[in-house]
């Protein structure tokens, strides 16, 4: 809502409208890092992940997860055969069915690329359960 | 009367505001932040300031042509000021709960619960497409009524600063039977939630009186907090991906859509239909919900 325009704009209003806030905003993206709002999520537990993706997704019932060695991302399939990529988001979750992906085994990491604009890539590092993944991944996909 | 822009007086209220809760939030009180998500949802509200100053000359533009069309004759003053703001609340609700069941408005509307927290900064979070999505047209009846055009913009602006303070968990409820009248904190953290029990509830901008009017009321449980967000979060804190991505959306569903059924309803269907069913509706994912909470724990 305004009613402000650029037509009758002055200076002050210009001030009013643009650098203050301008001002404000980058004063408060500051003191958010400095107050330590800098975590990124990591899971410390499978049934962490299994729950986010139960949330997330619609009559999706987990049956087995596997947690990134580094707590970094998950992978869980439900009973019905669907795998859900699990990856941070800041200090939250992004959660999706894992749909024509591109799945590349890298030793013992899978990079996983979703077909969809604006997804990061994401390495989730499987140890030695990283073949069954990529199979169910590849089933899936 | 004298009526300026209430929305640019409150900026530096704003900042303080935010500024208080950050450091209440980071010595133990409730709630959370994450400086990407409020760096994403302060650009967001930076947009939507100078998209308002780039289309607002239109708007009022609009609404000055339907004035000059009014049923009545209604003077600047205390009396009409406290009608306006009621009657303006009244319109929010139906913008507001039109902007959850209608893709085309929902596109523009969805910015705002594109955040997984829920704190002061994202009450800034504010959409860039609102002109596009015609948000606007759902005041105009107040124009033809009558009501003077400077008095409803400035009704909708305070309407806009009494909702900002509501979006924060450190407020639990308000004494005094505010609840039952008010829209509160604790009212639209229902309103934020994903939760199937809490999906398109609570759409009143300052008053919840026309939700338990018209059916649309839920109240936040003790048992189940709200998970906050949208039911595909994003996951870029990208400012530009956040202002477009569901008008994306739409145009890759109409360009791909067989016959123009399909194609109305990705424009004005409800958020989620697809014509194979393949995705959600809020509608079916609260009955799914239901339903699963019917059968018998095994």
């Amino acid at each position: 809502m305004a009613y402000l325009s650029f037509a009758n704009a002055d200076w002050k209003m210009l001030f009013a409208v643009f650098v203050i806030p301008a001002f404000g905003v980058i004063t408060l993206i500051m003191l958010a890092r400095a107050l330590g709002f800098t975590t990124t999520a990591k899971f410390i537990a499978p049934a962490d992940a299994t729950r986010e993706a139960r949330n997330a997704l619609l009559g999706f019932h987990p049956v087995e997860t596997a947690l990134s060695l580094d707590g970094g991302a998950a992978l869980v399939r439900a009973e019905d055969g669907r795998i859900a990529l699990v990856r941070p988001h800041g200090d939250r979750w992004v959660v999706r069915v894992v749909h024509h992906a591109k799945v590349r085994r890298i030793g013992t990491a899978l990079d996983v690329q979703l077909a969809e604009a604006m997804f990061p890539p994401v390495r989730i590092e499987l140890g030695a359960a990283a073949s069954r993944w990529a199979a169910q991944l590849e089933k899936a996909a | 009367m004298q009526l300026s822009d209430p929305v640019q007086l409150a900026v530096p209220g704003f900042i303080a505001l935010i500024i208080i809760e950050m450091i209440a939030v980071s010595r133990g009180a409730r709630g959370a932040y994450d400086w990407r998500d409020s760096a994403a949802s302060l650009s967001m509200g930076f947009g939507n300031s100078v998209t308002a100053i780039i289309f607002g000359t239109t708007i009022v533009a609009i609404a000055q042509a339907l004035w000059q069309h009014r049923l009545f004759d209604i003077p600047v003053a205390w009396w009409s000021l406290a009608l306006a703001f009621i009657g303006e609340d009244f319109f929010y609700y139906w913008f507001h709960r039109s902007a959850h069941r209608v893709r085309w408005f929902w596109a523009s509307h969805i910015i705002h619960h594109s955040s997984q927290h829920y704190n002061l900064s994202t009450a800034l979070r504010q959409t860039w497409t609102g002109f596009i999505s015609l948000s606007f047209a759902f005041r105009l009846p107040l124009f033809l009524i009558g009501f003077p055009v400077k008095l409803v913009l400035f009704c909708a602006g305070l309407n806009l600063i009494y909702q900002f303070w509501i979006h924060t968990e450190v407020v639990r409820r308000l004494p005094w039977g505010l609840e039952y009248i008010l829209n509160t904190a604790s009212h639209h953290r229902v309103h934020h939630g994903t939760n199937p029990r809490y999906l398109d509830r609570n759409y009143g901008g300052v008053f919840i009186i026309f939700d338990r009017w018209f059916g649309t009321f839920e109240p936040e449980r003790g048992d189940e907090p709200a998970r906050y967000g949208i039911i595909k979060n994003l996951a870029t804190f990208n400012p530009f991906w956040t202002a477009i991505h569901e008008w994306v959306g739409i145009a890759r569903d109409v360009a791909t859509a067989t016959n123009w059924h399909a194609r109305w309803m990705f424009l004005f269907g409800p958020p989620g239909w697809s014509p194979d069913g393949s995705r959600d509706t809020a509608d079916v994912i609260r009955a799914t919900w239901e339903a699963e909470q019917q059968q018998p724990v095994a």
